[in-house]
Formats: structure tokens, sequence, C-alpha cells
């Protein structure tokens, strides 16, 4: 046994000590045929939610071949050329009039392009697709303004229904302790992640056990997610803060204002009219329903452990959390 | 709102995507399997078809429910007649049959392999078929004639987590999907009301911690997660996240989902994209499970007769007894695979006690399950499967005394029972020898359960297949042959 590289790859560089600094060389080397090819492919999946090989993880001959080869190969050289430059490369590809085209479909589009490429590898209109778990949950913090933005420190235990670790660990004795404060709102890469019993949240999101290593996930859309925008806890106290910003923030205090302001929030536009006279109606059905009840709206709004603006009406604060709840469960919330 | 022109645009779209990616990858499959409950809901029956369009053999069970016995049940003391040992008590087990075997750490520096008979518990055949089992299961002892009792199975996990994990997922490493998910995966369910695979969970009352539980057992591995059991748990919501949160009551979450359904339908005439219409109608599923579930799981309509028939636990939530229970309310209304726990099995000291405890948990609740389901015509498509990850030693682990003893983990042997459709009913398959410590005839190994639990199915299962990292991927990996001699 001698040490080496496959061979049907590339040779060792000739000046490369054959150890792990050798194999380092040979893998970022100009001549190896993969490494550039499969990193510049998990950016574009990054961008686009499919890579130009589909099969991210698996470029060898079970691996699906590329969408557009040459186009693989000009990236993968044009990011070995600027010096592996991430950020170049990110630029390049967000900047590109493929990545800027509209996601949206026009009525000929609804019914030819998705009959002749529904999975749209052909890129005839912008890449559409719903965010992964974590994101899901870090972008209603961000919206609601309660993200907490401290970098690293110990990973915290955000918001899970009791009961879940004890049915199932050692002798059930092992309860969740979860946080207080700050450790409720940090991104979801600082949740704690058990592995025997990941949070739930993001399983029901996709997001991976962490048991194996995950290139690729799939993109499910399933009950349990609604079942989590509409009743998590996370989501109700992110809808309740949203609501204390739409009563506060917006100069206007009408209604049509405080809409326009949380839409534009969520999704980085305004509602056109057909929408906020949606959610309009929605608004002044619930208004009644909630005048009608008091002790559900000051129920509704006791939801999550961020203190709540007493200054606000209860009633007027219960109703506009429901409105902000349908803004953050909307598909177009939910979705790059 | 009109839900009817949704649905139609729905089915629409879905046959659109269905048949424009018929060799589609995740995607593809994930689409087709979620929207067709619309379409089947048109169709005015609520089933969610499977990847397969029909099934490899004829469908001899629709449904399974597993009973799995968590910890490893001892095979000496409840179906593993061994008269023998009672000669032999307190003797070493001969090294000629414990032979080169790898031992857990539990027992490997132990000097002495003293053999414990299992003298406490008597055993006496039973039925018209003559089953051996001991006094620790009268009930079932009243079915015997129903099940099948296989006593060679073998595995080659030792500890608790790989033993499970190769059970259950085919391979001791984490990663695999569950038989409960590939079960969804290939053949869907037959009510999109409800999960395709639930899950139910029971604390053990023996005196011995009980061994933890993982959630990748009712995991999805590299499927999509919309195969993932769901936990119907004993307290709280059944189902994570069903309750509405405190102030919203039903009608406010018909009028909120009313609100969002037409912000999203705008959303689709504007971006034409087909997930939207997915979304929309997971909202209104969920919507649906929101009252499904409580109706499932309130067992207030259930008569005294069936809680007798249960044992008098069932009335308490979140014991095996009520989960047996439950898993009948499951199966009539068109679960496809219902996994029980019952934790609590690893006798490793105190096994004459505790292993006391754990058969009175369970033993008139399967009992009780078999009747139930044969008196409603259920147990003819539903298959049963009672049994653990590995069996227990037949010598003693620790000290052996006249009343005590425990039995360390044992996958060379060890005993399981199926019932109902698809299997023949009041037989034992599989010999094991006089200490029951190695198989002598006709062994099973978890890969050929497996197998046969999917061929009851109508499953083969070397043809339900998923591509993974290259290639495909089976719960049998490259194993499994089906036990035809114990099929109907």
């Amino acid at each position: 046994m001698t040490v080496d590289v496959p061979v049907s790859l590339s040779r060792l560089p000739k000046e490369a000590p054959k150890n792990r600094l050798g194999l380092a060389r040979w893998l970022v080397g100009r001549t190896h045929p993969l490494t550039a090819r499969v990193i510049v492919n998990r950016y574009w999946q990054h961008c686009f939610g499919t890579g130009l090989v589909k099969t991210a993880e698996d470029f060898g001959t079970q691996g699906e071949w590329p969408s557009h080869p040459d186009l693989l190969d000009w990236l993968a050289v044009e990011f070995m050329e600027s010096g592996w430059d991430v950020k170049h490369f990110h630029r390049l590809i967000v900047t590109s009039a493929t990545y800027r085209q509209t996601a949206k479909l026009s009525p000929t589009g609804m019914t030819r392009l998705l009959a002749i490429d529904p999975e749209n590898r052909l890129l005839a209109h912008g890449p559409r697709f719903r965010l992964d778990a974590e994101v899901v949950r870090d972008n209603a913090l961000t919206i609601s303004g309660l993200l907490a933005e401290q970098i690293g420190g110990i990973s915290v235990k955000p918001y899970q229904p009791e009961g879940i670790w004890k049915a199932i660990s050692y002798d059930s004795n092992l309860t969740y302790q979860q946080d207080r404060g700050s450790g409720l709102y940090r991104r979801s890469i600082y949740t704690f992640w058990k592995r025997q019993s990941p949070p739930p949240g993001m399983l029901a999101f996709d997001a991976p056990t962490r048991e194996t290593c995950t290139v690729r996930r799939p993109r499910t859309n399933t009950p349990l997610q609604a079942l989590t925008l509409m009743n998590d806890t996370t989501y109700i106290e992110a809808a309740r803060v949203l609501a204390q910003r739409m009563m506060t923030e917006p100069k206007q205090t009408t209604p049509q204002a405080r809409i326009q302001f949380a839409f534009r929030l969520a999704i980085a536009r305004l509602p056109k009219p057909g929408e906020a006279k949606i959610l309009l109606d929605l608004f002044q059905k619930q208004l009644k329903e909630f005048k009608k009840n008091k002790q559900a709206a000051a129920r509704l709004i006791e939801v999550g452990e961020s203190k709540r603006n007493q200054s606000l009406d209860v009633i007027e604060l219960a109703t506009w959390t429901t409105i902000a709840s349908v803004i953050l469960s909307m598909d177009e919330t939910v979705t790059k | 709102m009109n839900h009817i022109s949704y649905n139609s645009n729905i089915i629409d779209l879905a046959r659109r995507q269905f048949f424009g990616q018929a060799a589609g990858g995740i995607g593809a499959v994930a689409f087709a399997t979620l929207l067709n409950p619309q379409i089947a809901s048109a169709d005015k029956a609520k089933k969610t078809p499977g990847i397969l369009e029909k099934t490899h053999f004829p469908q001899r069970a629709k449904r399974v429910i597993s009973l799995f016995m968590h910890g490893g049940p001892s095979q000496v003391e409840l179906f593993d007649y061994k008269p023998l040992l009672k000669k032999l008590q307190g003797t070493e087990l001969p090294d000629s049959v414990r032979g080169t075997q790898r031992l857990t750490g539990m027992t490997s520096n132990q000097k002495s392999f003293p053999i414990s008979a299992p003298g406490q518990f008597t055993f006496k055949q039973h039925g018209q078929s003559g089953s051996w089992m001991s006094d620790l299961m009268p009930n079932l002892a009243k079915v015997a004639d129903d099940i099948c009792i296989i006593k060679s199975l073998n595995t080659e996990a030792i500890n608790h987590d790989p033993a499970v994990t190769l059970l259950q997922t085919g391979h001791q490493q984490p990663g695999r999907p569950s038989i409960g998910a590939w079960t969804s995966y290939g053949i869907g369910t037959e009510n999109a009301d409800l999960p395709a695979f639930t899950v139910l969970i029971s604390q053990g009352s023996a005196a011995r911690p009980a061994d933890p539980l993982y959630t990748r057992l009712w995991g999805t591995g590299f499927l999509p997660s919309n195969y993932q059991g769901v936990n119907f748990r004993s307290s709280g919501d059944p189902v994570l996240y069903l309750s509405n949160p405190p102030g919203i009551d039903s009608s406010t979450r018909r009028r909120m989902l009313d609100g969002l359904s037409r912000l999203n339908q705008k959303g689709y005439e504007s971006f034409g994209d087909p997930e939207i219409n997915t979304r929309i109608a997971q909202f209104e599923m969920a919507y649906r499970m929101q009252s499904s579930v409580p109706e499932l799981t309130d067992l207030s309509g259930e008569t005294d007769q069936t809680f007798k028939m249960y044992g008098e636990e069932s009335r308490k939530p979140g014991t095996f007894a009520a989960n047996c229970l439950l898993a009948r309310r499951l199966a009539e209304r068109g679960t496809r695979f219902i996994q029980l726990y019952h934790r609590g099995w690893d006798q490793h000291y105190n096994l004459p006690s505790d292993i006391r405890l754990q058969a009175q948990d369970v033993d008139r609740a399967c009992a009780g399950l078999i009747s139930d389901l044969k008196q409603r015509g259920l147990l003819d498509e539903t298959l049963i499967v009672w049994g653990g990850e590995f069996g227990r030693t037949v010598y003693s682990q620790g000290k052996l005394t006249a009343t005590d003893y425990g039995r360390d983990h044992h996958g060379r042997c060890f005993t399981m029972w199926l019932a109902g459709g698809g299997i023949k009913p009041g037989i034992s398959y599989g010999v094991t020898d006089d200490f029951s410590y190695n198989i002598a005839e006709k062994p099973v190994h978890v890969h050929d359960l497996n197998a046969t639990i999917l061929r009851c199915l109508g499953i083969d299962h070397k043809r339900l297949t998923f591509k993974f990292q290259g290639r495909e991927f089976r719960l049998t990996d490259v194993h499994g042959v089906v036990v035809k001699d114990i099929l109907t």
C-alpha cells in the first residue's frame, strides 16, 4: 500500500507532500475536476433552490447530469480564478439577469411553462421556493422585531411544547428547561439540538435530524407546517409583537396604513388593493368578535414571554395580532 | 370563499404537474402525494395514494399495528418453553452453547454464567394449536389460536439503540427511514384527515428505569418529511401545535384561514406556483385535523364492555391499554401504520418482579385488541406485530438467588408474535435449542420479518426503493427473505 489519490481524478501536484497538506492542495488544485464544480453547484442550489446538478451530493455515475454543463464549468473556472472568492461568486449570481427574473408566471406561462418545465430547471422564470426550517422561524422573529441579534455563545432553548423530552428520555427523567429572555429569540442556528429528540418546529419544515450529513433537503408542504405557523407560541408571540409595531410605528394610524406597514415588513412590498381589502375585512369582523368577548382578546395577547405594551387597547391589539398571524402565515412570507 | 374553484384548480394543476414529471424526484413525489388528497376528496374517497400505483401482490393487510416491546422482553419467561432448564438450574451454561458470542459490556466480565430457569412461572399449552405460553400471559393465552408465534427471530445487534434502529429501519446506524415511513411512502393512507403513520408511547410499570427512545425511530431518514410518524401524545396536544392559542376559538380560526386562503389564492393568481395551492390545501387539512384528532382520541363514546376487554387501565390516557384502544380507533379510521412503544422491558436485574409488572401492562390489552378487531371484522385486514428488539440470555446476569436474577441482551434468538391480515393463525414457527440460546430450525432474521410485514401489505420489499446518494435504498437493504410458511 502506498499513499496516493485516485488516478481517475487527477495526480497529486509534484511538489505536494504525501500527507494531509498534499491532499488539501490536490483538492483545490487547478486540475481537480470536482471541488470547484461541487461547491459552485451548492451555492447555485442555495440561490435557486435546485443545483445545476440536481443531485448536489452526488457527482458520480449515479448522480444526475447537469442541466447546463457549460455554465457549471464556466462558474467553476470563474470561482477558481477569482481566488475562490465566495462573496464575489454570490454577487455574480444574485446580480445576474437569470436570478433577477420575476418568479411570476404569465397566464400563458402557467399553462405552457408548467407543462414543459414544471421544475423550472431551464430557468425561464425566477426561483421560488419555501424557506428552510431555520429561516422560517428567523424570518418571523425578524419581521416582528423580536430577533436577538447577538452573535455566538452557547446554545439556547426556545419555546417547545411540554413533555417532548420526558416521553422518550432514559427513565423519563429529562425535561426541557426552556430559556427566558433573549434565549427565546436568537437565530435558529443557536437552538439547542438534541439528536434523540430534535426541535419539532424544525423537523416539521424538513430540517435534517443531523444524524447524517445532508447536502440537499427535501422541501415538503404539510399540515404539520400549517399547524406550526398557526399555533406554535413562537409564531403567535411574533404576531402579537408585530401587531404592537403596527399600532405604534406607522405615522398614520389608519387600519390601511397599519396593514401596509406589516405587509411591507413581511414581504418587502405593499399590498395590492384586493389584498388590503381582505385583511381590512378580516380586521373589522374580528374586532366585532373581540368586542363581544374581551376575555378572549386578553388571553390571546398574553401568549409569549416578551413584555406586552400595556398602553395599547386590549381588543385592538388582539385583533391586530390575528391579522399579523395571517400575514406571517402567508405563502409569500415563508417563501423565498 | 369558493372552495370548489380552488379544488378544481388544484386538481387541474396536480394532473399536469404529475404527468409532466412522472419520472421526477422528491418534488414530484411529494407534490403528487400532498395534492392527491384534494383530488381524492373531490371523488369522495379520502385516500392519499403512495408511490406505488398498485401493490405488487394482493394486499392481505391494509394496515399494521406494531406493538413494540422496548427494552427486549425475555423469551425465556414468556414463550420459549425449555423444560431442561429446571434440571440445569444454577449450573454453568456450557461453552459449546455460548461459543464465541459477543456479549455486552454488562456481562462480558462475568466469571460465571449460571443457567437460570424461569422457575417462578408455569408454562402450559393453550388452545387447539397447543401453543406454549407462561402464566405471565393468561389473557393472550385465550387467543392463542389467533396468533402466530415466531421463536427464531435473530439480530446481530446487542444493544438497544442499534437493535431497535436495525429492526425498524433495516440498518444499525441512524439515517434510514423507518418501516412506517416506508409504508406510507409506498402505499399512502386511507384517511387523508389523519396522519398515515402514528406513534403512541407508553411507560412500563417495571421498577428499573426505561431505556431512551429516539424520534428517528419514526423518522423518515432520506425520505421527504411528510412521511414521518406523528406522535400522538397522551397529555397536552395529542398532535403538536394542534390546539388554537388561547383566545382563538374555532370560528375565529375559520375566519383567519378564510382570509389566509384568499390571500394565498391571490398569490397563486399572481405567481402561478402550484405549491401555493398545495399550501392552501395543507392549511385546510390542518383545520380538519383540529377536529378529526380530538374526535379520535376522545374515548368517552366507548362502552364499559370495551374498556373491560382492554382492561380497566385503558380508561387512563397514556397507558399501553389506552393506546391499544386508540390503535383500534386509528385502524377503523384507515391509518396505515400504527406504531406503539411500550417501554421498560430491559430486565437486567429483578427480572421476576419487573417482568410480572410489564406483562400485566400488556397481556389483557393485547388480547383485547385482537378480540376487538376480530369482532369488528378488522382483524383479517390488520396485521399485528408484537415483540422487542432482542431477547434475553438464559444465563443470569449478576447473582442468581432462589428468587432473583437478571438477564442480559440476547440477539441470537428471541420470540415475537404476529396476528391478523395475511398471517396463519394458531401456529408456532422456528425452534431454538434446549437452552433457548441458539436457533435450531428455521431462523427468521429481522430483515426477514420486515420483508414479511411488507409482503402482507402487498409490497415486494425488493421493489419499494428510494434513490439516495447514488443508490437505491430499501427497508431490507440487500437482505430479507419473506417467511412464506407463516402466510395464509
